[in-house]
């Protein structure tokens, strides 16, 4: 079954393939340091009147909730990731690699302990990776 | 004396450039020994992330960094490297003595493999090497 991104069900589904990626489980299980807001950034041309979020708590290798949220509600994790709907796809269906995305500043840090995510690289890529298990169907 | 970082105009939209400037002022209050290293830094770093198309450079002087989108000036080293070297570089691992990059530590074995392969190429370098171990000590978040 595919689901809509962005949308409640995907992440739903997002948590489970999160769960369910074991390269994740072991390069995230010394993570400890908090939610992670993920925004992707509004565009009326695609149908997103306004900016749509996920937060994501996860620790240790776990991610113990995943909720579809306004950005506001996002941006109370201590990590937030934030880019536009075309920079999310190339990163979810793996055309663009996040830590690349965000050197390229497709995708930016806009709050969160730089060192913290660079120390745990790896982890952040796979929590970007475990998307592409997920079942989706794109607006644009 | 406190550091002062800071993006040239045109380097706001230069993502490598905004994460260095982040790192740098992060890094050196986690660890304000640092500050003494990034003090005595005087001269330019090109970084040229190849896979990510970007680059930049670091432009020190002595206590402020000033970071600019592209090749700025005449760097006295340059670093070419794909953005996951770039990204290993920030991670090697310092010895507790002296702080000197630990050739057992397992980020540094991969960097230097990567030297030896040919995919991190690092021009000025040798020529410089004081400045190198700084900068290493500086962009460590080790």
């Amino acid at each position: 079954m595919t689901h809509k991104f962005p949308s409640a069900e995907w992440t739903a589904a997002y948590k489970d393939a999160l769960n369910n990626n074991a390269a994740y489980r072991e390069a995230g299980k010394g993570w400890t340091h908090g939610a992670v807001g993920m925004v992707v950034k509004a565009d009326p041309t695609i149908g997103l009147a306004t900016d749509q979020a996920m937060y994501l708590d996860v620790n240790a290798g776990e991610c113990r909730e995943a909720k579809w949220v306004s950005r506001a509600e996002a941006e109370t994790a201590p990590f937030v990731i934030v880019g536009d709907y075309a920079r999310w796809k190339d990163v979810i269906t793996g055309k663009d690699d996040p830590i690349k995305a965000m050197m390229q500043g497709k995708l930016k840090l806009t709050k969160g302990h730089l060192p913290t995510i660079i120390r745990y690289v790896e982890s952040s890529r796979q929590l970007v990776k475990s998307a592409s298990d997920v079942a989706t169907t794109f607006v644009i | 004396m406190s550091a002062v970082i800071e993006l040239a105009p045109g380097a706001s939209e230069n993502g490598l450039a905004i994460m260095l400037a982040d790192l740098l002022k992060q890094n050196l209050e986690d660890h304000p020994h640092k500050v003494r290293d990034f003090e005595k830094l005087n001269g330019s770093v090109a970084i040229v992330a190849e896979d990510a198309l970007v680059a930049l450079t670091l432009e020190f002087q002595r206590g402020k960094l000033v970071l600019h989108d592209g090749i700025y000036g005449i760097p006295l080293i340059t670093v070419r490297a794909s953005s996951d070297d770039v990204m290993n570089m920030s991670l090697m691992e310092l010895t507790k003595r002296f702080a000197l990059p630990d050739p057992r530590g397992p980020i540094n074995r991969q960097v230097f493999e990567s030297m030896k392969a040919g995919r991190i190429h690092s021009y000025g370098a040798l020529l410089h090497i004081p400045f190198m171990l700084r900068l290493t000590r500086v962009m460590s978040v080790n």
